[in-house]
């Protein structure tokens, strides 16, 4: 054995010199670019713009699928769904042959504060659905929703049930006061009658409420385990994209956030039965197409159990819930993500064709 | 470039990397300047624990966890409100800026609270990680195991923080520092917009309550625009105004109205 000096020494030389390493490749990395599918944007009202996917090269049109319309949160940017094209879930779906539509909220600034969460329900997901209805003539889609944007898509299945064929959910809570909900935990108490008229709340908090749910690993240990793995161009490139896509997200419209943390996560009402938009009761026993819920096993921000609990609310008779094995964001960029998630959303969707879901939509 | 809440630029990853890195290193030259321990015994990590504390403690400050970000972001860094001193007349008079005084020590107080969080949370880190340190024997500070050491302290260092922040204490204590924020900041507002009006100069209220205005007839044209029974249906506020747009009313205009009424 030698001695400590020496080997501490021996350790800081070569430590450092991964660490120039690194940083040089990150310098290098700063140019990379995000969203790597063709698309093009179709409809739109106020800030909401919805994405239509350009076929890709050589993949026939699937006969006897019906569109997908992709639903994303209001509070991160869509494009992780798109971030590159080994990780790319979009690219996955249109190589089944799909058409693949995204709903993209914008950006809100203080012109929309006063937006409501009726208001990106009904006018922008609802916009946006009709939009895609009317170009495919067809009755109903099928709906793919994102964490928040999952909340919304269950919410609109059960009040327009007809235009919504089949629903999958990626990490979409439905109880929002489980144990082991450390979010849920800090904003039971905020003052919501405050936060409504503060005005739009920026995108950089709610990063911050995000990272704090685990600041080492967050804040520390990821840039640190980029000393552990190869610091190979393409590494560190996919690295960069990532960040990218954590440090932006889009402010957050007053009355919607202020909403969406008075009805969700302090007074649990879509779990309650009691959630009420634009005068509706939002029942989610009316939800009763086949619906597929997929959520991460060690998410820290939508735990399992709030995933889990949708399978006791929901009216559908063709339920599948399957937890994968990562965490909240793995959910859309891990190994998992590449190979596992795609698979099972389109053998799922492969598994109930045009007729077979309009029947079971209607059970006699 | 908008500066995260922690102060980490969007997209600088070189930087936030640079920055962990750093903090990495001095981990290991705290566990590295350790003396050897006399043969036979077991090693003394006291000063090891007590500068990991210390230097996790730092960070934790520069790191505020959410409630506390709220407080920044909106603008409140103690000491940097403005507003008139409650003393002398302004003491009795009702004016926008009362009580933000009592704010602003009320988040003081709160954020000292928060301090104390992390002053526990770095030395229940430190403690566990000598106990993990003690478990596993010495080690040599190889690159691998160097690696390893650090997986450890932020598994404690994880274990610590989630075992106080999951507390009904200080979930509370999040919600007062960011209500206490919000509060802090609304009270800025109520004084920038008593200013705005003296100079006559539109403020947010008043723009809030065009805002919803114009939302309003939006909705209406929108309906309107669909037809949808539930327009028709709803009851039509009475006009207090001229039903339709105002028309030319005139000698001219009375004498066809007159020639209309004997048709």
């Amino acid at each position: 054995m030698s001695e400590p000096g020496v080997q501490a020494s021996a350790l800081f030389i070569d430590l450092g010199a991964r660490v120039a390493r690194t940083l040089a490749r990150l310098r290098e990395a700063r140019g990379v670019t995000v969203g790597c599918s063709a698309r093009r944007a179709v409809w739109s009202h106020g800030k909401t713009t919805l994405y239509e996917y350009l076929p890709l090269a050589g993949v026939p049109a699937r006969p006897g699928t019906r569109p997908l319309l992709v639903c994303f949160a209001l509070v991160n940017r869509p494009y992780i769904l798109d971030l590159q094209p080994d990780t790319s879930l979009v690219r996955r779906l249109l190589g089944s042959g799909r058409s693949v539509y995204l709903v993209d909220w914008g950006n809100p600034d203080e012109g929309d504060r006063l937006e409501e969460l009726n208001d990106y329900l009904e006018q922008g997901l609802g916009g946006c659905v009709r939009h895609i209805l009317a170009k495919h003539r067809t009755a109903a889609l099928d709906l793919l929703g994102v964490c928040q944007g999952g909340v919304l898509s269950l919410c609109y299945s059960a009040l327009h049930p007809d235009q919504v064929a089949s629903l999958i959910t990626l990490t979409t809570p439905v109880d929002f006061q489980t144990p082991d909900d450390l979010l849920s935990k800090w904003v039971r108490e905020v003052d919501t009658g405050l936060l409504a008229r503060i005005g739009n709340v920026p995108g950089e908090l709610l990063n911050a409420l995000f990272l704090s749910l685990m600041p080492f690993r967050l804040m520390q240990q990821k840039y640190v385990r980029l000393l552990t793995g190869s610091a190979d161009r393409r590494a560190v490139e996919d690295f960069v994209r990532m960040e990218r896509w954590i440090f932006d997200s889009p402010p957050q419209a007053a009355a919607a956030l202020t909403q969406f943390v008075r009805w969700f996560y302090q007074e649990n009402r879509l779990m309650r039965g009691t959630l009420e938009l634009g005068g509706r009761l939002v029942d989610l026993k009316a939800v009763r197409q086949p619906l597929l819920n997929l959520y991460a096993s060690g998410d820290h921000i939508v735990p399992p159990a709030a995933c889990e609990a949708m399978g006791r609310y929901v009216g559908s008779r063709d339920y599948t819930a399957c937890a994968i094995d990562t965490g909240h964001i793995g959910m859309y960029v891990s190994r998992k993500a590449r190979e596992e998630i795609p698979q099972r959303i389109i053998s799922w969707l492969e598994a109930r064709p045009v007729g077979r879901s309009r029947r079971r939509r209607r059970p006699a | 470039m908008t500066q995260s809440a922690f102060g980490i630029p969007p997209g600088e990853s070189g930087e936030a990397f640079t920055a962990a890195a750093a903090r990495f290193f001095d981990l290991l030259k705290a566990f590295a300047a350790q003396p050897q321990p006399t043969p036979g015994q077991p090693p003394d990590w006291t000063s090891f624990a007590a500068t990991l504390a210390g230097q996790f403690e730092q960070w934790l400050r520069a790191a505020p966890a959410a409630g506390a970000a709220f407080a920044a972001a909106t603008g409140f860094p103690a000491g940097a409100f403005p507003g008139a001193v409650p003393i002398g007349p302004a003491a009795a008079s009702a004016a926008p800026g009362e009580g933000t005084w009592e704010l602003l020590m009320k988040l003081g107080q709160l954020q000292a609270q928060l301090t104390q969080h992390w002053s526990e949370i770095a030395s229940s880190a430190a403690q566990r990680f000598m106990e993990r340190l003690r478990a596993a024997g010495p080690t040599d500070l190889t690159p691998d195991n160097a690696l390893a050491l650090y997986e450890t302290w932020v598994e404690c260092a994880e274990e610590a923080y989630a075992a106080s922040v999951r507390t009904a204490e200080f979930s509370r204590l999040q919600a007062q520092l960011t209500n206490t924020a919000m509060a802090l900041l609304l009270a800025q507002r109520r004084q920038a917009e008593a200013l705005a009006r003296a100079w006559g100069l539109p403020t947010r209220e008043e723009a809030d309550a065009l805002q919803r205005q114009i939302r309003e007839l939006r909705q209406q044209l929108e309906e309107r625009a669909a037809g949808s029974p539930a327009a028709a249906a709803a009851p039509r506020p009475k006009r207090k105004g001229p039903a339709k747009p105002a028309r030319a009313v005139g000698p001219r205009a009375r004498r066809r109205g007159a020639r209309r009424g004997r048709r």
